[in-house]
């Protein structure tokens, strides 16, 4: 063990009051409230509220949907790995991982009924099943898994919670048996969790690239892409997730634990960048119109937000990560761990513009927009998507429940694993 | 859909008579075959259609493209000559189709005679369909509608907010024995409505005589709207 290490929870930690709490708690209810707010304003008036049109029809509600799948899954691969093949080192973080990989796919869903026109019909899905829809399938898997990760939750805290005499252990005990049983349970939901959530983020993949009428999703790499792309940005939450909470006093692990995770990062990272050249190369080289969408992405109106995931989203903290030095600096991981999530988030945004923003049939007029358009035409071969206010409200208002989530789970329930025997 | 009174009882005889369907094999599957050399891009058919089906403003379900730089600039050079052509597109009302593939709640579905047909009492409004479908044909309704008039134009009833729409093919003409209406109202002749499943039938044998396509061949989604290449032996 390195001669610096720090030590796990410096003793001037700052431990917040009950102050920065309720102030925290309070600006939480407040975007709650406005997400609320401007839900019903949307419900009441339609999706012409938003700025999607028939031209893209797909926007800030389903990347934000794929985004908290990808950050679900990659939290429960993570964890459930580190179990399956005995990596004693995850073991200060396991229940973090599987406590952001609950959280993030409940947030998820959510973000499923405000991009519906009729949220309120949403029980078809269950009276009229169609099996051949992959969209049926992903939200089948999202129940499935939800309720699984809720479980795996659960079952880590539940020894714990005994112990305290909390009600949440559902009047489980701690005897030897039990816990015995309990540790075989563990390996048991690492065998199911692991599969479910490369399944579920597979199945998200999927929905788009099955689709033959868009190019530039139809191919089998968006699978194995969709889950690089989970990795990176769920461990990249797990690492910031975990460095918060030692801050607060509420988690305790070595430094070396966290350049460990930066050096998985590096690699996830590294994959996710093998695999985005290795798809744009494929599309673009026989230079046939299926690539055209690649090359606007390149050097399109859209070209500054593919470069900024180049460069920044998967150059930059790959380069911090692959460098001993830095990978050992808490706040240099925290860093690339930082803009590693928020390049995964413009990987897919680019994924929904550019396979979205021009007309399968490029003639003239291009397709109707939907809405009326006053004196302007009603049509267009391509279209510029800006989310409006109402929908980053309401996108402001999901975060906040979810960061409220959060905050009460990792009060009310034991986070830190005992040291391994 | 379809609980309002047709007029086409209030048509003359003759009027009638130019609309029917007429020979059909005994399980037709409808189709239409347009013809390219017919068409003149007058957009005639695009706003029947909106009359028909009651479509706001903004929304169309037929609708004409250019095929050219611009959608007033068809000509192309080609060498000496020049040619001017249009590509009228509405629902293919395909046989393989993606949107009925898709649809989580079977609200886009298939009717026996092979029309793709919307429930819009059923429809989410997830607007999968509008992802699935390599046309680009249907529309969503983003909102309150808008209308050029405070009349209702339509002979069908107006879908509502929030759920997607698209051609039906007039279903409601249909049973009625009458051809949709941009096959009626065409002023060149240029669009032919039948069954494909007679081999006989006029839109079978133009497909067969005229070389017919189907847009996107390559999607294998099996339209059952053909189209007509140009055969202009005297270019402009």
């Amino acid at each position: 063990m390195s001669a610096t290490t720090m030590p796990a929870a410096p003793a001037a930690a700052p431990v917040p009051g009950r102050r920065a709490l309720a102030l925290w708690i309070g600006l939480l209810l407040i975007l709650i409230a406005a997400g609320v707010a401007a839900f019903a304003y949307q419900f009441a008036t339609g999706l012409v509220v938003t700025g999607m049109r028939n031209t893209v029809m797909w926007g800030n509600y389903i990347l934000f949907f794929m985004f908290f799948v990808g950050l679900s899954a990659g939290g429960l691969i993570v964890a459930s790995a580190g179990r399956l093949f005995g990596v004693k080192a995850f073991k200060p973080i396991t229940r973090l991982a599987v406590l952001e990989a609950t959280i993030a796919v409940v947030l998820a869903a959510t973000f499923i009924l405000p991009d519906l026109g009729r949220p309120e019909r949403l029980l078809n899905i269950f009276l009229f099943f169609n099996p051949t829809s992959p969209m049926i399938w992903d939200i089948t898997i999202v129940i499935v898994y939800m309720g699984l990760s809720a479980f795996y939750v659960w079952l880590y805290a539940r020894a714990d919670l005994a112990r305290r005499g909390s009600w949440l252990a559902l009047g489980t005990g701690t005897s030897e048996r039990t816990l015995a049983r309990e540790e075989r349970l563990k390996s048991a939901m690492a065998w199911v969790a692991l599969p479910a959530a490369i399944l579920l983020h597979s199945i998200t993949a999927w929905i788009f690239g099955l689709q033959i009428s868009r190019g530039f999703w139809y191919s089998s790499i968006m699978a194995p892409m969709f889950i690089t792309s989970a990795l990176v940005s769920g461990m990249g939450l797990v690492i910031l997730l975990a460095l918060v909470l030692r801050r607060l006093g509420r988690l305790r692990f070595e430094d070396d634990l966290v350049a460990m995770l930066g050096g998985l990062l590096g690699t996830f990272i590294a994959v996710e960048a093998f695999l985005v050249f290795a798809e744009y190369l494929t599309a673009s080289y026989p230079g046939a119109p299926e690539g055209a969408a690649v090359a606007r992405m390149l050097v399109g109106p859209y070209a500054p937000l593919f470069w900024f995931e180049v460069g920044v989203g998967l150059g930059l903290p790959f380069v911090v990560l692959a460098i001993h030095r830095l990978r050992r600096d808490p706040r240099a991981v925290a860093a690339a761990s930082g803009v590693a999530i928020l390049g995964i988030f413009v990987h897919r945004l680019n994924l929904v513009l550019n396979g979205l923003s021009y007309a399968n049939i490029q003639l003239p007029p291009g397709l109707p927009v939907g809405v009326d358009q006053g004196a302007g035409t009603s049509f267009a071969t391509s279209y510029w998507y800006v989310p409006t206010a109402v929908e980053w409200l309401i996108v402001a208002g999901i975060l906040a429940f979810g960061a409220l989530l959060f905050t009460i789970a990792v009060r009310v329930l034991p986070m830190q694993e005992p040291e391994a025997h | 859909m379809g609980d309002k009174v047709s007029p086409i009882a209030a048509l003359s005889p003759a009027s009638r008579a130019w609309g029917e369907i007429g020979e059909r094999s005994e399980h037709p599957r409808w189709g239409m075959v347009v013809d390219q050399e017919r068409c003149i891009g007058c957009w005639s058919c695009a706003v029947i259609c909106k009359s028909e089906n009651d479509l706001p403003l903004g929304m169309w379900w037929n609708r004409i493209l250019t095929e050219g730089d611009a959608l007033d600039q068809p000509a192309q050079a080609r060498g000496e000559a020049l040619e001017m052509h249009w590509l009228p597109l509405a629902c293919q009302h395909c046989e393989n189709a993606p949107c009925v593939k898709v649809c989580p709640v079977q609200a886009t579905y298939h009717r026996d005679d092979g029309l793709v047909m919307q429930d819009n009492d059923r429809c989410i409004g997830c607007r999968y369909c509008m992802i699935a479908c390599p046309y680009g044909v249907r529309n969503f309704n983003w909102g309150a509608p808008v209308r050029p008039t405070p009349y209702e134009t339509g002979m069908v009833a107006a879908r509502p907010v929030g759920t997607v729409e698209k051609c039906t093919l007039c279903v409601h003409r249909l049973a009625e024995d009458q051809v949709p209406s941009c096959v009626w109202s065409c002023p060149t002749g240029a669009r032919v409505f039948g069954d494909l499943n007679d081999p006989e039938g006029r839109v079978a044998t133009l497909i067969r005589d005229r070389e017919g396509f189907a847009l996107l061949e390559e999607v294998g989604t099996k339209p059952a709207v053909h189209y007509l290449p140009p055969r202009r032996r005297n270019p402009l």
